[in-house]
């Protein structure tokens, strides 16, 4: 009875789409509009954190580390609460990532400390005997790019309304405004940092990769 | 011949002679009729560069089954699987509540030999990471669990303060008294205070009473830490102040012990790495 659709191809593609699609539009479509809404309680990342995230990009964190807990109790067990949609607005790109060679960061604020985050760094195998991760030791020696940074949150909040300098909401400001609180953000983590040599590079008004890094992976919670 | 006395591997190969049996047989049987047979039948009107299509009927059946799948089909996209109120979050709710009953009914009342296999798991997942799989803090990255729980450790304590879990009354500061009255303090804490319920100085006890006046501003006369004011010290060295650690979180001298108290562990679960990490102190 389908036989004149063997002869059009264009209909027996629709036709094929709409099968598959079926899944997808009925689990997807219901409520997608209200998923994607940004979480209650989720912000928009600060400068310095944003700096991080640019360093997670760049170093390829997400070819090994997920950003993404699955429904599974063997999940929630390890890593907590189960991620939901509206809590990656503010991502751009999001790291959901596609492979776990290394532990899911979706939450890793909650259970890992700034000094860990130093030690594990500089040599991974010193805290995690197993370990197969490589050191990243240039973080400890590269100066973080914050103007980049502030240029990706100018850019979101023009183009795409992301709500920076709203009541509750992280601010961002002029350049100097941001600097500044970037400055303040990344004291409080260097001062839980041991190195000196971060510290005196601090004093001298640099920040580190690590630094911004750090910011970055405390803030994933 | 050891593997074969293996029921899995003897069923394997039967199913593999099985499977060579029929191979050859049925390829004997279609080999023999290839060799008389000729091809008969109405041909349908349908022809793809000179290959044509007999008008056969469909075994039944494959027919049959065939449109049972449909009818499931249609079932399962309509009114079973998507559109019947299934959610992914609802399975795992499911599977959450089922496994914790069965948790619950599993480990009401854990004997010493489960707490500790259990704390030790939780222990090498959860804290290992900083504390080490030994508990020894790996050299300084993280309080040294071997050390803890003992007298050296109160007298550590009250010589060097303590940052504490940010309790009301705050940070216990450093060098409240001198290393010769704290070990007397210890002793009488160990002995009279504290979960140990002995102590190494059993002569010192007495000279200890006398200062505990110094301890018991903030912790109380008995040492329960006036109701969340300050640590419970009648606590110390056992599971249920671990447990409140992980609770509470601690901000050291080391470095910040996070909170564990976002759902990862159960009551049951701190209990036993408690248990656990109290049998760590020497």
């Amino acid at each position: 009875m389908f036989h004149w659709l063997e002869r059009n191809p264009f209909f027996f593609a629709v036709g094929v789409f709409l099968v598959v699609a079926y899944a997808g539009v009925v689990t997807i479509l219901p409520d997608f509009m209200e998923s994607a809404r940004p979480v209650t309680g989720t912000k928009p990342y600060t400068v310095l954190e944003l700096a991080g995230r640019q360093i997670y990009i760049k170093d390829s964190c997400n070819a090994c580390h997920s950003q993404l807990v699955r429904p599974f109790k063997s999940e929630t067990d390890r890593y907590g609460k189960y991620s939901l949609s509206g809590e990656y607005a503010y991502d751009r790109p999001f790291l959901w990532g596609s492979r776990r060679a290394g532990p899911d960061l979706m939450r890793v604020g909650n259970y890992r400390t700034t000094d860990w985050h130093e030690y594990h760094m500089l040599d991974p195998k010193s805290v995690v005997p197993g370990s197969i991760m490589p050191a990243y030791k240039h973080m400890f020696q590269n100066v973080a790019d914050i103007d980049t940074a502030y240029a990706e949150a100018y850019t979101v909040k023009t183009v795409f309304s992301v709500p920076y300098d709203q009541p509750d909401m992280p601010t961002l400001g002029t350049y100097d405004e941001a600097k500044k609180q970037v400055m303040a953000e990344a004291s409080a983590i260097v001062a839980d940092m041991k190195s000196p040599e971060i510290k005196e590079a601090f004093q001298r008004g640099e920040i580190k990769e690590i630094v911004a890094l750090i910011a970055y992976l405390n803030r994933l919670k | 011949m050891d593997w074969m006395n293996d029921n899995v591997n003897a069923l394997g190969l039967l199913g593999a002679a099985a499977i060579i049996i029929l191979t050859v047989g049925v390829s004997w049987k279609y080999i023999q009729q290839m060799k008389t047979d000729k091809s008969t039948g109405e041909l349908t009107k349908d022809n793809w560069d000179g290959i044509g299509e007999y008008k056969n009927p469909l075994p039944i059946g494959w027919a049959l089954s065939f449109i049972g799948t449909i009818i499931w089909g249609l079932w399962y996209f309509l009114a079973g699987y998507p559109l019947n109120s299934y959610s992914q979050i609802g399975e795992y709710n499911e599977e959450v509540q089922s496994y914790n009953v069965k948790f619950e009914s599993k480990f009401k009342n854990p004997d010493k030999a489960t707490l500790m296999g259990m704390g030790e798991g939780v222990f090498l997942v959860q804290c290992a990471p900083c504390h080490g799989v030994t508990g020894d803090g790996m050299n300084g990255k993280a309080a040294n669990l071997v050390k803890w729980g003992n007298e050296e450790a109160i007298v550590a304590s009250i010589v060097h303060g303590v940052k504490g879990s940010n309790y009301p009354l705050g940070e216990m500061p450093a060098g409240l008294l001198d290393e010769k009255s704290a070990k007397a303090v210890a002793a009488f804490m160990a002995q009279e205070i504290s979960a140990l319920k002995k102590t190494k100085n059993p002569a010192l006890v007495e000279e200890g009473r006398a200062l505990w006046a110094t301890c018991s501003a903030c912790h109380g006369e008995d040492g329960k830490g006036m109701e969340g004011q300050a640590a419970n010290l009648s606590e110390y060295g056992s599971a249920k102040f671990v447990a409140n650690v992980l609770n509470m979180g601690k901000k050291g001298d080391i470095g910040n012990m996070p909170k564990f108290n976002d759902g990862r562990l159960t009551n049951v679960q701190k209990i036993a790495v408690g248990t656990y990490v109290s049998s760590l102190a020497k």
